[in-house]
């Protein structure tokens, strides 16, 4: 059923047999080789960067390819000394670790999409099949996904840092804050990949017949039993996508974490924005390779996903 | 329900079976994902929320300690409302998502209409054309600052029509007004084009054979059958693109940061980078909260318009699909 997407259409197939060249598929494929070369054009860009040394960064007329390839800028994130070069010379130079961030963004993203994973399939299932909290329920959880970040993150800014250790204070007497904690942004972020993860499990476990369900019922197995037996494998698949769904989006998450964890906590995403501004000085050379790093993996798993992407945006659109 | 007298049929053995036969009875099922999960909702969403709005009519700005701050009613909704800069960036987020979301859909749509009838290399292009939507977004603002450079690839390719022109080959994309504005613009539809595309595709391939070839067996042109057949099948997914794109479009925040820094001037801020500014770089928070507040309430009417759309669509999909 999802593999339908990848079949030429009947039409173009027919066309296709009716003449022999077909001149309209010539200038479709002219159009899309375009866009193609648009589309990979900024991440060759950023790929061919990360391995220029910092006389080429920014050069009159720019260098497409490194004249010089290094893996420097590697060696300067992960703080391997590459060249053996023993102490920096230039501030260009200067090793600057990547292990804490990915490290960060590493335990934030798994435990939150986990988190976010489990619970919202067990309400899933809760609403597939006795429809709790209403008919509009499954529509109405996806308003709070439509919120904008910044309206989330002032309020959440204030309750992280004023009210949470402020009661904490009253109650236990002891200043308990959750900003620029790791605990805090996990709680975020399983709050805003719940809806995603309702929206994706319910139309999974729509699926699953309920007639199967029942028939082990009636031969006297358990509502544990059969989730675990009947349903779980079923939609196990739809899980691991769900979960990679909700990964590459806490993956890319940058707004919320900006403003709610400074000094201490820091994920890839803020890592590579510090280097933007003027005043830390632009590493042209490492940032890309911080890019690079960030990019791969969600690229990745984003193609492993990418059929069940094409089902899960139809919203019900596909046929059956 | 009549089945729940079946649970728990294997005699309690010790804690665990016990546990399993509590966890296993119809209430504990319906209910406990539930409040965990409304519970999550009340504890990071909600009750911020009632906070903000406290401190949004509170007095109250970072330099001094929370305790010590007054109550000052309206006055923060009155700042607000009258600062130009609020205004000024909200109508800037506007414009912005809209001319995105018009590019967007429509290369997306032609992008999709293309893949759909192409035969060979479908899924090669269907691929690279879905890259952009999982590149991380500060990630793709940090190569376009690389392809916005003075001394950047872009102005090079275009050099040969700007010199022609007699402009200065040295476009400055990023420190002036409208080129800047321009700029975020294109970052945005080459990230977000791959998601109207995948929408538009999945609409494309849910469409009937049948009708299409019924229409052309009965002497319809290929733009009748465009016209008069696919489109109108298409209205769902046309639909669902604007709703979702339109959504996303106005949380702009990642490309103006990493780009421009809401630079040169306020040209290009919007109305999260305004709020993010005034919040964390000047310290406003009874001000911030204040204003969060309002753009809920407006935001909140889009959000029903969007998810009022979204619903009439998917239940209309779900009749004509079971009739």
């Amino acid at each position: 059923m999802s593999d339908d997407i990848y079949k030429p259409s009947a039409e173009a197939t027919a066309e296709r047999h009716r003449t022999g060249i077909d001149t309209r598929a010539i200038g479709r494929h002219v159009v899309l080789i375009a866009w193609t070369l648009l589309v990979m054009f900024p991440i060759y860009w950023m790929l061919q960067t990360s391995f220029k040394d910092s006389g080429e960064w920014v050069t009159w007329p720019p260098h497409w390819v490194p004249h010089d390839p290094t893996l420097r800028n590697y060696g300067q994130i992960f703080t391997i000394d590459v060249q053996q070069a023993g102490v920096a010379r230039e501030a260009t130079e200067q090793p600057f670790s990547v292990w804490a961030p990915l490290g960060d963004s590493l335990i934030i993203c798994t435990s939150a999409s986990l988190i976010a994973l489990f619970m919202g399939t067990f309400l899933s299932y809760a609403i597939s099949r006795f429809n709790v909290g209403g008919k509009r329920f499954r529509h109405s959880v996806l308003m709070i996904r439509m919120i904008p970040p910044i309206v989330i993150a002032i309020p959440l800014l204030m309750y992280y840092a004023v009210l949470i250790p402020y009661a904490s204070e009253t109650v236990l007497g002891t200043r308990i804050s959750l900003f620029d904690t790791r605990f805090g942004l996990i709680a975020l972020y399983v709050t805003v990949s719940l809806p995603f993860v309702i929206w994706m499990m319910l139309s999974f476990i729509d699926e699953v017949p309920y007639t199967l369900e029942h028939a082990a019922r009636m031969m006297g197995a358990s509502r544990m039993y059969t989730l675990r037996k009947i349903v779980l494998p079923l939609v196990a698949s739809g899980m691991v996508v769900t979960f990679l769904f909700i990964f590459i989006l806490n993956w890319a998450e940058f707004l919320l974490a900006l403003t709610l964890t400074h000094p201490k906590v820091e994920t890839l995403p803020v890592l590579l924005n510090k280097f933007q501004s003027a005043s830390e000085g632009r590493l042209y050379g490492p940032q890309a390779a911080i890019g690079t790093i960030i990019t791969i993996p969600v690229v990745v798993l984003g193609m492993l996903i990418q059929k069940h992407l094409v089902k899960g945006f139809s919203f019900g659109m596909m046929r059956r | 329900m009549s089945t729940s007298s079946t649970a728990g049929a294997p005699p309690p053995a010790g804690p665990f079976a016990r546990l399993g036969a509590w966890l296993g009875q119809e209430r504990v099922f319906r209910w406990i994902p539930f409040i965990l999960v409304e519970g999550t909702f009340l504890l990071v969403i909600i009750v911020p929320f009632l906070l903000t709005v406290y401190i949004s009519f509170l007095r109250w700005r970072a330099n001094r300690p929370f305790e010590q701050t007054t109550l000052t009613g309206f006055r923060n909704y009155e700042q607000v409302l009258n600062d130009p800069g609020f205004w000024a960036s909200l109508g800037r987020t506007f414009y912005f998502a809209g001319t995105a979301v018009v590019f967007e859909l429509l290369i997306g749509f032609v992008l999709a209409m293309m893949v759909h009838r192409v035969v060979r290399g479908r899924r090669i292009y269907i691929t690279l054309f879905l890259i952009p939507m999982m590149v991380v977004p500060v990630v793709a603002g940090y190569n376009f600052s690389m392809i916005y450079l003075d001394s950047g690839p872009l102005n090079q390719l275009l050099s040969p029509i700007t010199t022609t022109l007699g402009f200065d080959p040295r476009i400055r994309w990023l420190s002036d007004p409208t080129a800047a504005q321009i700029a975020i613009i294109i970052a945005d539809i080459w990230q977000w084009t791959s998601l109207t595309f995948l929408i538009f595709l999945s609409g494309f391939s849910a469409l009937p054979p049948q009708l299409i070839n019924a229409a052309r067996v009965m002497g319809a042109s290929r733009r009748q059958i465009f016209f008069w057949v696919e489109l109108p099948l298409l209205k769902p997914a046309i639909i669902i693109a604007v709703v979702i794109r339109s959504m996303e479009a106005l949380k702009l925040f990642d490309p103006v940061v990493l780009l421009t820094f809401g630079g040169p001037g306020t040209s290009t801020q919007t109305i999260a980078y305004y709020l993010w500014e005034q919040v964390w770089a000047f310290n406003k928070y009874s001000f911030g909260a204040a204003a969060s507040i309002l753009l809920l309430i407006l935001f909140s009417v889009l959000i029903f318009t969007g998810i009022w759309l979204l619903i009439r669509q998917t239940e209309q999909v779900k009749k004509e699909g079971g009739a």
